[in-house]
Formats: structure tokens, C-alpha cells, sequence
């Protein structure tokens, strides 16, 4: 019945107010994404997707589409990560050239794109490291027309070394970054067993660990909440318990990293709730 | 048309037949090489189309992959940041799958269509892009043939902003033959005619694009195996049309060529079936049939030509054979011997004739059918007689002749003797005869003195007729002394005989005395008939033969009764002088005779008249005889039993018929001059018996004075012979 619900909902909204939008970048690239315009006096949502993902990925997609069915405009960019025009998920082994910074700056190009558009208070949503993207981009800077953040199964950036490796890797990435020469390595990180990136570009992402995010995550400047799924595996050991200790947590049982199938609509339920509060 | 031999036919059939089935064969063997050139073109054909779809696929394939290439965002990245081009041309591009094993090298090129980074590798694109992408191109290069693919790289999926090209580069062969499956076009030994470093559109690659057609393995051996089967094909029905004509000579032809050589040999007079071809069996059911036919027809001829030559002989020996005694008949005789001419030598050789005694009597008295049964048993006794491979003829009535070839005078007398005993022994008396019949034999023999058979014929019919002669031998051999009988017995005498009963006037009666004993004075004269005939006298010897042959006996009697009344009339006879005239036994029953002689007894009154009957004759009808004689005594007419003792004999006769005189034959007489005791004692006794009886005896053939003297004493009352006179005419009697 709720799988039902759920076609309805992506046909009224998806099919009727769907509108591609092309950013250009201060780097000359163009970024694509999906807009669509909702209630005026309601907040706008800005959706962030996951690590190498696009805006087409399911979890923001169920998003969007619960989002704009309850009437709030909804803006679901996709990163670049260096590519002009990108509208595929980039493979692990691509030649990785982005950076958190990157990321960062691409978040608030589009938090000013859709200033210009709505008048409104600006929430924005992370699903995995779209959430920590989220957390770099109002750690730094952020535009005060963003009022809120939720954290849909944020990550920690999981690397499987430990501190003490993870600072000998850090140190040697910055050591390779600093010479200047055009390079690439390959390292596990996150979900890749291969992941091919530039030094600094690794180094951005390898610099924001878990203790940077759950501090980051607990001085955030705006309300804040993580819905977490009961059965989320992609995440560390304790990552949960660790976030729950200084920020608001939001545990949806049984739900997996991706709060797919029945649990769609209990992460809808949790976000709209959340939105209400604001 | 011409009727043509079998083996013509035959061989005709046979060899349009094989050029028939040569012809056959050759129109299969070009049919098929036509089909198979139509099947190669066609294959050529397809080979053709196949390489057109292969390229039409590489060129999709390859479109495909680069437009896949070409959207691919990691593409639109290194042609906007350039600085890990190579890493990502060299490897990622590679890594990510995005290009096939097949792809020789791969590059991307600006906006201005110069290539990123300069190639390097062993098969490099080229610098530039060579025209207006999208390009699709057929190079010749390094000996090598390539496929080169270009497409425009575009930012936005519009199509409006251009960021650089792409390019592809393959193996033109190997993605020709992996773009598809190939039947017909061998793709193997590919090779394309272009310029070396020269390169032309895809579109015009299939006229520089060489190859070759594979040869469909089913169709070459479906091809050589349908000529090796028509070549085997053609030779064993060659060979089996050489078996069957070979077969049709030696089962057909042959047969039916020697069964018409046959036929046509039968067309020969003397040429009889079967022959080979009718004997061996055939081995065509229809010709073995027609054989069986054949012969079947030809026994069933051959068995009604024997029948006919049987019935041929049959009736030829029916026609040469005597339906009453089984014997030859004259017509066999004539076929025999008188076919030959008759001027024809005889070789030695002896002819019997045989003749049966007083025949016309023994018909006269028993009838016709004792008559054909007499004659049949004196037939079956002579055949019995004879030898073997002696043919017995009967030449008419009871005339038998037979030829001994090789035979002398005694062994014709033994055959002749044997023949006489046979006829003696046969049965007479179950027919009802009281005396048995005889015949008389007259012999002929040829000595090889050049005689001919009717010489020989006539010889023996003159010893014949001298058998028949009252006292002689019943078998005669013909002798040089009968020569004067010869000519009586020719057609003259007997013209006489028979000119002489029609007028008696030719009949000359010679008159013998008949003397009284003892007073030997001369009491009546015998009548004896002679015949003046063309100023000729034929005597007795040429007459009676004729006579008995003819049974001319009581027409001979009756004309010598005309000629006594003649000459009684005449006076050549004196008046008073008393005649004894001779009787035949046919006459002396014969009313017509007898009431003859009555009625000139009763003309000349008181002249003494004795009939002399021949005891020679036989007498069968005793009854009518004795009535007859007994008339004529009664009229003063003495009867006197002629020739005595010479003929049968029969005591009965003297018993039964009442004579007066008994003459006793002058060979009865003459044995009183034999010397011999026997003989004379027994003639004694005879005359004492005959005397005893009461009758008078006459003594004939008394020639002397001694002979007269001893039948004086033996009481005989009379006598006749030389001694006292010889017979004279009428004029020359006193």
C-alpha cells in the first residue's frame, strides 16, 4: 500500500513540477539539478546526495518526492566532482580530481541559486556523505538563509586504519599534494577498495574524520537532527552511540543505510516532522 | 518396313539404350555443374551481403561504442581537465570497460580537432580528425588495415557546446570477422587494396575490401559425391547393359537365330525335328514355352506324317496285297518285277507257279466260299512253305507265282516239293470236300543266261500247264522239249481255242481205234480234238491246258459234240462206225452236255457211241453224274471212266457211277512193261478187281505186240495205241 502510495506521490510530483536547472561554477564547470518549487511560506530543501552518487539516487529521490508532495521546494543538485555536465555516478576507480572544498563551494552556489528563488528559510539535507558535505559546507561558511540541517545516515568518512595509520596516511597524502606534481593515488576509502584520486583531493575527504565530523556535527550553528537507520552496516563500530552523545538522533529501527522499501515513508515521516518543528 | 534379325534388334536396343543413358548422364553432369556455378554465385552473392552487414554491424558497433564513449562523463572530464589524459586514455578508459580488447588505440581531440597528447603507441591515431565528425574510415597503414571511428564530444545533451572529439581506431579485419558469423565469406585471408597511408569512407570499403568464399563443405561434397556416384552410376548401368545384351545373345538371340536356322532348315527336304535348339532347354519362360509348343506341334506332325506314311504303307501294301489270301497280288508282282524293264537280265534265280487242280470244279461243287477258303489255305500253305523273304504273289483266281532268288533247280525242287506236301497236309474235309485239293507246279529257272522275266513267265506257265497234264508230275521244270508248246500257249492258241467253241468248224476231230480183244478187230474209234487254226493243227498238248485254264471244259465238249455231228453228218465219220467221245468232268454233270450228246445219239441211230469220262477230272457232284451217265445208257451209250489209275483214283468212283468201261491210263499200262514185279502184280490185281466188278477194260498207249499180249492177259477187252494205229483225220481213216 505504501509502495503504491509512493508511485503516486513520484507521478504527481516528479511528472508535473520537475525542472532541470545548470549551474555554472566559479571553475567554469556546470552543474546539474533537479528543482521543484513548493509552498512560498514553506521552508526550501536543499538535498544532498551520497558519496559519488547523483541527485537520481533513490534514497533522494523518495525524498524529494515526499518532500514536494508535502509542499516544500525542494532543490536536489549533483555535485560535480570535476566533471562538466555530470550525470553519472562516478565509478571508484575514475580519476578523482574534487575536494571537499569543492564540494563546500558547489553547496553554496547552490544555496545562493536558490536564495534568488525563494525568500524563505533554506534546510538542508544530507543522505550519507551528502551529510557530511552538508557539515563541512556549515562548519566553514554558511549562508544564514540556511536555517536548518538534517543528517540522513551520516557517515564518519570511514577509512579501515587505524588513528594511528589513518594520520601516516594523512601525512604522506599532504607530502604528495605539496609537491605539485600531477599524480594519482589509490586507497580504500569510504566504500571503495579502489578509490583513484589526486592527493589532495583524498587528503580533503581523509582530513574530516570521525572525531572532526561528530564535533563538527555537535557545534553545528543550526538545529540539527540524524535520522539513523537500525540496521545501517555501512556504518562504523559506535558510530551511532558516538553521534547520539552530543547531537539529536533520530533511530529508525530496522531501517538500512539507505532507508529503502517500508522505511522510505518512517524517513519521510522523520524528515516532515522535523520540518514542521522549523 | 524391312523385317530386321533379332540380333539387330537386340544390339540396336542395347546401344540406344547406353546412348540414351550417356546422354542422360552427360545432361546430369552439366545440369549439375550449372547448378553448382548458380549455387556458387549465389554463396558469392551472400558472401558479399554478408561482409555488407558485417560492416554495416561494425560500423553500429563501433558507433555505439563511441557515443557510449562520447557521453561517458569521465570522457567529458579529461576533455576539460587534460592533466591525467593519458593515465585515463592509457589505462582507465581501458579499466572501466569502455573499450573493447579490440580497439586498437583511442584518443580524444579539442575543439579544434588536434589530438590531446601526441600518440606513442605502436598503432596511434591520427593527429588530426581528417574531416567532419562523426567519421568513419577504412586506413591503410603499416601494411595494416584499420577502422577508424570519430565522433564530436559534447558538454550538454544537446548537442550545443562542443568540448573536443573522440576517436576510435580497430583492427579492420579482426572486427570485421567479430562483428558477426560468417557462412560464406571467408574472412580468413582479408586484405584490403588501398594505397599504403591512404584511407577512403567506410561506405566505399567493400570495393577495397578483398576476401575470399568459403567452399560450402556440404555442397562440394554433395557435388562430388553426385559425379563420383553418376560416373559409378553410368559404369554399372554400362556394365549391366553389356550383361543384359550379353545375356540377350546367349538367352535370346542365339536361341531364337538357331531355332529359325532350324525352322528354316525343315523348309530341306529330309531334315526332321528335333534338332539341338529343340532338345536344350531355354531359359526365357516365352521362348521355352514356344519350344515346347514348337515341339509339341512338331511331335504331334511328325506323329501324324508317320501315321500317314503308315496309313501310306498300308495302303500301299493293301494296294500290293490279295484281300483273300494275304499274299502279293499281280499288281505287287507287276510293281516287283515287271516295273523293271523287261529287256532287263536276269541274275539266277527260279519262278514257281503254282496252280490249284480243278479249281473251277471244287467252285462248282462246294460253292464260291469253300472256293475262297480252299484258295486261302493253299495260300497259307505255300507262305508257310516258302522262305521267309520269298514273296508269294497271286497273280488271279488260283494262280500263285513266287520268285526264289539264288536258287538252282534242286533247291527250287525242294521248295517246290515242300510247297506240294504243305497244300497236302492242310484239312480240306472241314469244309465239307471229300477229296483233297492239289496244285500244280510249273518251274522256271534263269540261269544267268541273259533271259528275261517274261520269258521266265511264259517258261514256267508252259512247265505249269504240262503239270496239268493228266498224268504227269505235278511238278514240272520247264525244258527246251516244251519249246513247242510254247507257242499254244501264246495268244495265238488261244484265240484258236476260244475262235474254235465259237465255231466248231475249226475243231479237226483226229479218230483213234479201240480194238476188241482177243480178235483184235476194231470196234469204235475215240473222237480226239484237234483245232485247225490259220492253216495250223493244234493238238491236245496247246488245247486242254488252255481249256482247264480257262474252264472252258463244257464249251469245248459241247463244240467237239457240233464237230462229231458235223462229220457223222458230213459222212467222215462212216455210218455204223461206232465213236467214243471224251467227256470232261464239268460236263458230264452239265445237263446242256449231256442232253447234247442224247440228242446226236438220237441222230444217228445204230451207231455205237461211248462216252469217255476223265477220271483226271474231279467228280464232286457224284449223284448228278450217275444220273446223268445212267440217261445215257439208257439211250445205248456206253460210259467208259477215262485215264484210269492217273488221276484220283477214286475207287468210289468206279463204285458209284455206273460205267461199262474202265480205261485204264496208259501210265497204268506201261507198268506192265516196267519189269517190275510189284508194279506188275499190282496192275494185275487192279485189272482182276476191276473185271471181278464187271466191267470191260481198255488198255491205252499199246505200242507192242508184247504189251498187247499181257493185257490179253489180264482180261482186258479192249486196247488203243500205236501198235494198231495212230489218230488220224476223217479223210485219211479207212
Amino acid at each position: 500500500m505504501r509502495f503504491f502510495l509512493l508511485l503516486l506521490l513520484s507521478w504527481n510530483c516528479l511528472g508535473v513540477h520537475a525542472e532541470p536547472v545548470e549551474l555554472t561554477m566559479a571553475n567554469k564547470l556546470v552543474a546539474l539539478a533537479e528543482y521543484r518549487k513548493g509552498t512560498p511560506n514553506k521552508p526550501a530543501v536543499i538535498l544532498l546526495h551520497g558519496f559519488l552518487q547523483t541527485h537520481d539516487f533513490p534514497t533522494v529521490h523518495s525524498l524529494v518526492a515526499g518532500l514536494v508532495d508535502a509542499g516544500y521546494t525542494v532543490l536536489a543538485p549533483t555535485l560535480t566532482l570535476g566533471v562538466t555536465y555530470r550525470k553519472q555516478s562516478m565509478a571508484c576507480e575514475a580519476i578523482h580530481t574534487h575536494t571537499m572544498r569543492d564540494g563546500m563551494e558547489e553547496i553554496a552556489a547552490w544555496v545562493g541559486w536558490l536564495k534568488a528563488r525563494h525568500h524563505g528559510d533554506i534546510v538542508l539535507i544530507g543522505h550519507s556523505f551528502g551529510s557530511l558535505e552538508a557539515i563541512a559546507y556549515l562548519s566553514d561558511k554558511h549562508d544564514q538563509a540556511v536555517t536548518r540541517f538534517i543528517g540522513i545516515s551520516v557517515i564518519e568518512g570511514r577509512l579501515t586504519l587505524d588513528a594511528a595509520q589513518t594520520a601516516h596516511l594523512i601525512a604522506e597524502m599532504r607530502l604528495a599534494a605539496n609537491s605539485g606534481e600531477p599524480r594519482v593515488v589509490v586507497h580504500q576509502f569510504s566504500f571503495c577498495q579502489r578509490y583513484q584520486s589526486t592527493p589532495k583531493g583524498l587528503l580533503s575527504y581523509l582530513e574530516w574524520t570521525p572525531r572532526r565530523v561528530l564535533d563538527a556535527a555537535a557545534g553545528l550553528p543550526v538545529p540539527s537532527l540524524f535520522i539513523m537507520g537500525g540496521r545501517d552496516d555501512r556504518l562504523g563500530n559506535g558510530w551511532v552511540s558516538q553521534l547520539k552523545v552530543r547531537s539529536r538522533v533520530k533511530i529508525i529501527e530496522g531501517a538500512n543505510h539507505f532507508m529503502d522499501g517500508e522505511y522510505e515513508f518512517d524517513m519521510i515521516d522523520a524528515v516532515l516532522a522535523e520540518l514542521k518543528v522549523s | 518396313m524391312k523385317p530386321q534379325s533379332i540380333a539387330r534388334l537386340a544390339s540396336l536396343f542395347i546401344l540406344g539404350v547406353a546412348g540414351f543413358i550417356l546422354l542422360l548422364g552427360a545432361y546430369l553432369w552439366l545440369e549439375t555443374e550449372r547448378v553448382s556455378r548458380e549455387i556458387r554465385a549465389r554463396e558469392e552473392q551472400s558472401a558479399r551481403a554478408e561482409v555488407m552487414a558485417g560492416l554495416k554491424q561494425m560500423q553500429s558497433r563501433a558507433d555505439s561504442l563511441a557515443r557510449a564513449l562520447a557521453l561517458w562523463d569521465e570522457t567529458r572530464q579529461q576533455l576539460v581537465f587534460t592533466d591525467y589524459y593519458t593515465l585515463w586514455r592509457d589505462a582507465r578508459v581501458r579499466d572501466a570497460g569502455m573499450v573493447p580488447e579490440s580497439v586498437e588505440a583511442v584518443g580524444l581531440y579539442d575543439k579544434q580537432g588536434r589530438i590531446l597528447v601526441a600518440p606513442a603507441a605502436a598503432h596511434p591515431l591520427l593527429r588530426q580528425v581528417p574531416g567532419v565528425a562523426p567519421l568513419f574510415l577504412l586506413q591503410r597503414e603499416h601494411g595494416r588495415s584499420y577502422f577508424l571511428v570519430f565522433l564530436p564530444v559534447h558538454a550538454d545533451p544537446d548537442g550545443g557546446i562542443l568540448l573536443g572529439y573522440l576517436g576510435l581506431k580497430f583492427d579492420y579485419a579482426r572486427e570485421l570477422r567479430q562483428v558477426r558469423t560468417y557462412q560464406f565469406a571467408d574472412l580468413g585471408k582479408l586484405r584490403v587494396d588501398l594505397p599504403e597511408g591512404s584511407s577512403v569512407s567506410l561506405a566505399q570499403a567493400p570495393t577495397y575490401t578483398r576476401y575470399s568464399t568459403y567452399l560450402n563443405p556440404d555442397r562440394v561434397a554433395f557435388h562430388d559425391l553426385f559425379l563420383t556416384s553418376l560416373l559409378r552410376l553410368m559404369v554399372v548401368i554400362l556394365f549391366l547393359l553389356f550383361l543384359a545384351a550379353w545375356l540377350l545373345q546367349h538367352l535370346l538371340v542365339r536361341p531364337l537365330r538357331a531355332f529359325s536356322a532350324e525352322i528354316a532348315q525343315l523348309r530341306e527336304p529330309g531334315v526332321h525335328l528335333p534338332g539341338k535348339s529343340y532338345i536344350v532347354p531355354l531359359a526365357v519362360l516365352e521362348l521355352e514355352n514356344m519350344r515346347h509348343s514348337f515341339n509339341d506341334y512338331q511331335m504331334r506332325l511328325s506323329a501324324l506324317h508317320n501315321n500317314l506314311e503308315q496309313n501310306s504303307r498300308d495302303f500301299y501294301d493293301q494296294a500290293r496285297r490279295d484281300a483273300l489270301t494275304g499274299a502279293f497280288n499281280r499288281r505287287a508282282f507287276d510293281e516287283d518285277w515287271k516295273s523293271q524293264d523287261e529287256d532287263r537280265r536276269l541274275g539266277p534265280l527260279a519262278l514257281l507257279l503254282f496252280d490249284c487242280d480243278h479249281f473251277k470244279a471244287i467252285n462248282d461243287t462246294y460253292g464260291h466260299q469253300t472256293g475262297d477258303l480252299v484258295i486261302q489255305n493253299i495260300a497259307a500253305a505255300l507262305l508257310e512253305a516258302l522262305r521267309s523273304a520269298d514273296r508269294l504273289y497271286r497273280l488271279g483266281g488260283d494262280e500263285f507265282v513266287t520268285i526264289l532268288s539264288e536258287a538252282d533247280s534242286y533247291r527250287a525242287e525242294v521248295v517246290a516239293e515242300r510247297c506240294i506236301e504243305h497244300v497236302l497236309s492242310m484239312n480240306f474235309r472241314q469244309y465239307g470236300m471229300s477229296e483233297p485239293a492239289t496244285i500244280s507246279i510249273g518251274i522256271a529257272l534263269s540261269e544267268g543266261d541273259g533271259i528275261t522275266l517274261h520269258e521266265l513267265q511264259k517258261r514256267a506257265d508252259l512247265a505249269m500247264y504240262t503239270a496239268k497234264r493228266p498224268g504227269s508230275r505235278k511238278l514240272v521244270f520247264y525244258s527246251e522239249d516244251m519249246g513247242g508248246m510254247a507257242a499254244l500257249v501264246g495268244n495265238r492258241e488261244i484265240s484258236a481255242v476260244f475262235q474254235a467253241i465259237a465255231n466248231p468248224d475249226l475243231i479237226e476231230l483226229h479218230y483213234q481205234s479201240v480194238i476188241r480183244l482177243p480178235m483184235e478187230i476194231r470196234e469204235y474209234v475215240e473222237a480226239l480234238t484237234r483245232i485247225r487254226f490259220e492253216g495250223e493243227l493244234i493238238g491236245p498238248g496247246a488245247i486242254f491246258p488252255i481249256v482247264q485254264a480257262r474252264n472252258l471244259d463244257m464249251e469245248l465238249d459241247l463244240a467237239v459234240l457240233r464237230a462229231l455231228e458235223r462229220d457223222m453228218t458230213l459222212g467222215r465219220l462212216p455210218a455204223g462206225q461206232g465213236v467214243s467221245v471224251n467227256l470232261s468232268a464239268p460236263s458230264i454233270v452239265n445237263a446242256k452236255v449231256v442232253d447234247a450228246l442224247i440228242e446226236l445219239i438220237h441222230k444217228q441211230p445204230g451207231r455205237k457211241m461211248v462216252a469217255e469220262i476223265t477220271e483226271t477230272a474231279l467228280i464232286t457232284q457224284i449223284e448228278v453224274a450217275s444220273d446223268n451217265i445212267r440217261r445215257l445208257r439208257e439211250t445205248g451209250c456206253l460210259v467208259a471212266l477215262d485215264d484210269f489209275g492217273s488221276g484220283y483214283s477214286s475207287l468210289r468212283y468206279l463204285a458209284s457211277m455206273p460205267v461199262d468201261l474202265v480205261k485204264f491210263d496208259i501210265s497204268m499200262v506201261r507198268l506192265l512193261e516196267s519189269g517190275d514185279r510189284r508194279q506188275c502184280l499190282m496192275m494185275e490185281e487192279i485189272a482182276n478187281l476191276v473185271v471181278t466188278a464187271g466191267y470191260e477194260m481198255v488198255a491205252e498207249g499199246v505200242e507192242t505186240r508184247e504189251l498187247l499180249d499181257k493185257v490179253i492177259s489180264l482180261g482186258f477187252s479192249h486196247a488203243q495205241g500205236f501198235y494198231f494205229d495212230q489218230p488220224t483225220a476223217p479223210n485219211e481213216w479207212s
